[in-house]
């Protein structure tokens, strides 16, 4: 497979990029940006294949999905008809509030249930698969029963759904929460239908470090690194390289995106 | 005994909004500190969202000043659903009530300006009457016509020169100060096809503008002008903007 990189498409690019028609493997869009007034996006469907990223589907919320907004959400895939449709391995909402966080779940068989029985839903609705992304998390929960790779591997498995690993993310929680980031090259790696990349923040909080996971600068070195690994494992993969905050000139967006895709391009040759 | 996942998520939620919630606290790895993270990154990134909602509200009280009130608002007022272009419809009535907003009055004014923009910018394009779908109709049954407005398109009516204060505030603008006695302003917010942008109406257009929408006919709502109201230029002109469209 050839490696293919893209990018975020952001509103501060959208009119440069409708004009320079940059070339660039496929366009990223936030879902919950564009479920109205997305004739923009739509007017580039002939030069770019889409990855339609939601964030707000609050796949982890015990009281199940907003039908509201996944009605919404499905009305967007289906004007876009984008190539991959994914959401996050997270909640967001509780009791008609909310956070816009992507928060964490405890690693139990509960929550397992909860979240096949919602992803189940969500494929139902948009009549297709869908792609769960690996969160990127700051604290974890004393009742987990099952690692995050072992919780993944067993969504895959009941609700037939994708996995989006972000590698950035990966090493943001293994950081965080003291883990070994070699634990996520266990998945199920037929399932992976998309590479995240992305830079994180390192702050300093209370005499220790955090790695914040902001998408606000390059993708760090330990995260090339860890992604050549992950390349090794899986092979290669479409790979977004997402910024979304101080968001930088399009330029430079495209040369990590170009640096994703060499990087692919040569793990997989020397496989080969 | 670990909390079921509904009562984690409800613990959860609650810390959010700043309550206290040992329950939760004791089932945190490593530390219960990091449940700071989120809660810092809900008003961070909630307080981004109005700021881009709100962005002449922002630029008139500056950025530090928006934060506290952005964040006022948000304990009081959390989404309900996730697309933050459609959260603050009630940030204009907190900023009337807010004390630190005491000394500027305009400021609920200047925020309903920007809700307004920001709704017509997310407005469906379709619906707009244009003077080629009147062509039929026969001239003396046009008085009688009942129309609405096109999706997007409100009137804004303040006693503050809102248009002076809004212009000010653009990136570029001249340092000035706005006359704030320079006297009110009624604004037509309009979806355009790259952007949402205002015109100044005359008082005549803006009580035929506002009979339209109570349901008026154009005759009608022509009455509610002062003497010497042009309904035909008027009328020219809002259709000409794409301000209105079929009765629904």
């Amino acid at each position: 497979m050839d490696p293919v990189a893209g990018i975020g498409l952001r509103a501060p690019h959208l009119a440069e990029i409708a004009r320079e028609r940059p070339a660039t493997g496929f366009l990223e869009i936030h879902a919950e940006n564009h479920l109205e007034r997305s004739e923009a996006v739509e007017a580039l469907r002939v030069d770019y294949a889409f990855s339609v990223h939601a964030v707000g589907l609050s796949l982890g919320s015990v009281d199940g999905l907003d039908e509201a907004h996944l009605a919404r959400v499905a009305a967007l895939v289906k004007r876009l008809e984008p190539a991959l449709v994914s959401d996050h391995l997270s909640w967001s909402t509780f009791g008609s509030r909310y956070f816009n966080d992507l928060l964490p779940l405890p690693y139990t068989e509960e929550a397992l249930a909860v979240v096949v029985r919602n992803v189940q839903r969500l494929q139902e609705a948009l009549g297709r698969q869908v792609s769960i992304e690996n969160p990127s998390c700051y604290l974890g929960f004393a009742q987990s029963t099952l690692s995050e790779p072992e919780f993944l591997a067993e969504l895959v498995r009941q609700s037939g759904c994708g996995l989006l690993l972000d590698v950035n993310n990966i090493a943001v929680t293994a950081h965080n929460l003291r883990l070994d980031a070699r634990d996520w090259l266990d998945l199920p790696g037929q399932s992976i239908t998309q590479y995240h990349l992305a830079g994180h923040a390192v702050n300093d909080a209370d005499g220790e470090t955090i790695l914040i996971d902001d998408h606000g600068s390059r993708v760090s070195d330990g995260v090339w690194a860890l992604f050549a690994d992950v390349v090794d494992r899986f092979g290669c993969r479409p790979t977004l390289v997402e910024w979304d905050t101080d968001l930088p000139a399009l330029s430079v967006l495209l040369e990590e995106a170009a640096r994703a895709a060499s990087v692919g391009g040569r793990r997989a040759a020397r496989a080969a | 005994m670990p909390l079921a996942l509904r009562d984690l998520q409800k613990a959860f939620a609650a810390h959010l909004s700043g309550e206290d919630q040992p329950a939760l606290v004791a089932e945190i790895l490593p530390a219960a500190q990091r449940l700071r993270i989120h809660r810092h990154h809900m008003l961070d990134s909630l307080g981004s969202a109005l700021a881009a909602t709100f962005p002449t509200v922002q630029a008139v009280v500056g950025a530090d000043f928006f934060r506290r009130l952005a964040r006022a608002f948000i304990g009081q007022s959390l989404p309900s659903q996730p697309v933050l272009a459609e959260y603050g419809a009630g940030f204009p009535a907190f900023v009337a009530g807010h004390h630190a907003a005491r000394d500027l009055p305009y400021l609920a004014d200047v925020a309903r300006l920007d809700w307004a923009l920001n709704l017509a910018f997310h407005a469906p394009a379709d619906g707009r009457l244009a003077a080629a779908d009147l062509a039929a109709l026969p001239a003396d049954e046009l008085p009688s016509l009942r129309l609405g407005l096109a999706p997007g398109t409100v009137l804004v009516a303040s006693p503050y020169p809102l248009d002076r204060i809004w212009a000010a505030s653009q990136p570029g603008a001249a340092a000035d100060p706005v006359d704030l006695a320079a006297g009110g302003v009624r604004l037509l917010v309009l979806r355009r096809p790259d952007d949402a942008a205002f015109v100044a109406l005359s008082a005549g257009e803006a009580a035929f503008i506002a009979g339209l929408g109570e349901g008026l006919s154009l005759e009608e709502a022509a009455g509610r002008a002062d003497t010497g109201f042009d309904l035909s230029a008027c009328f020219a002109r809002l259709l000409g903007l794409g301000a209105l469209a079929a009765a629904q």
